[in-house]
């Protein structure tokens, strides 16, 4: 009788599970494979045989290490995301658009920069100013939850980023639907928007969260699974 | 023998488990020898379909796997319905009788 437990184990670890649930998964496999093996040898297969067709009821391994761990961490990895990004992402957007907003309608009124044909430039320092505060905190929070490199960045600086994409979109619904008004004009205004609104924001936000985004990502996640 | 697709196959792989697990706890190989059985062959789970699969449904609370001794045999994993897995079965069974209704009658349409 083959070492199915053996078997298994060379072919589906390192699982990345905790030690214990990856041992019952081998044994659960490796029993599932001994009982197939043992009825094909009862229908009359040889040994090899059965052995050959126990095997060939798994097309790829790695496939199934995959899908194990995807199973087993399914709600592991909604809560992390949730945790390390979209919690603290969505928190620090919702403080950047509300002081925006405050500054926006508190005097003193921001300095405005005429630039070309009617463009301008409005210089919400005061709101610009608190960025990176933001920043810092969306990094920090992402990171005390687990956060990987990324996921901090993106919790800072995803204000600076919806509001980039939302531009970008305007602008290309813009292009579409007024067909008739000067591409260029509308090409500086966007290149204005996404400098105030958008690239000015992201560096300083990212700017705020730089003090944050060193530290062991491993060690973060071990410590939101373990959460 | 009609053949049936892999995607409606995913689809009522759920189905399946649960309906074979409201009978009485079964462990895995088991599962998919009741299954390949009560269908005539019809649907077969092997090891990599099924265990994704069951342990899925274990992290949605559809289904509780405990390891047993049962008298006579070796220690097995046995899995059974959660009341959650009993409610979701419900309906469940009937989006798939709905399912084979409109196709039965599209059918009849179709040969009409």
């Amino acid at each position: 009788m083959p070492d199915w437990q053996e078997i298994a184990r060379r072919r589906l670890t390192p699982l990345a599970l905790e030690a214990k649930r990856q041992e019952e998964i081998i044994v659960e496999l490796a029993d599932h494979l001994e009982d197939l093996y043992s009825d094909l040898v009862r229908q009359g297969k040889s040994e090899v045989e059965a052995l050959k067709f126990a095997l060939s009821t798994v097309a790829d391994w790695d496939e199934l290490r995959r899908e194990i761990q995807l199973a087993a961490n399914e709600e592991v990895i909604m809560k992390y995301r949730i945790k390390t990004l979209w919690l603290p992402g969505v928190c620090t957007s919702v403080l950047s658009s509300v002081l925006l907003q405050w500054f926006q309608r508190v005097p003193p009124a921001p300095p405005v920069i005429r630039l070309w044909q009617g463009t301008y430039l409005i210089i919400h320092w005061g709101w610009l100013l608190c960025l990176p505060l933001i920043g810092a905190l969306g990094a920090y929070w992402s990171r005390r939850a687990g956060g990987k490199l990324l996921d901090r960045v993106l919790a800072a600086s995803l204000y600076a980023l919806a509001l980039t994409c939302a531009m970008a979109l305007g602008f290309c619904i813009g292009l579409v639907s007024d067909f008739g008004a000067s591409l260029r004009l509308g090409l500086v205004g966007f290149v204005v928007d996404l400098l105030g609104y958008g690239i000015a924001p992201f560096l300083l936000l990212l700017l705020g969260a730089l003090p944050f985004l060193r530290g062991d990502a491993a060690e973060s996640r071990r410590a939101a699974v373990s959460h | 023998m009609v053949s049936i697709g892999p995607q409606i196959k995913r689809g009522s792989a759920e189905l399946a488990i649960l309906s074979v697990l409201a009978e009485g706890p079964l462990h895995g190989y088991q599962i998919a020898k009741r299954i390949e059985h009560q269908t005539r062959g019809l649907l077969r789970f092997n090891l990599a379909s099924l265990y994704p699969l069951l342990y899925r449904m274990e992290k949605r609370g559809w289904v509780k796997g405990t390891w047993e001794d049962p008298p006579g045999g070796r220690r097995r994993r046995y899995y059974r319905l959660a009341p959650a897995g009993r409610r979701r079965l419900v309906p469940l069974r009937e989006e798939w009788a709905q399912f084979f209704r409109a196709l039965n009658r599209l059918a009849g349409v179709a040969h009409a």
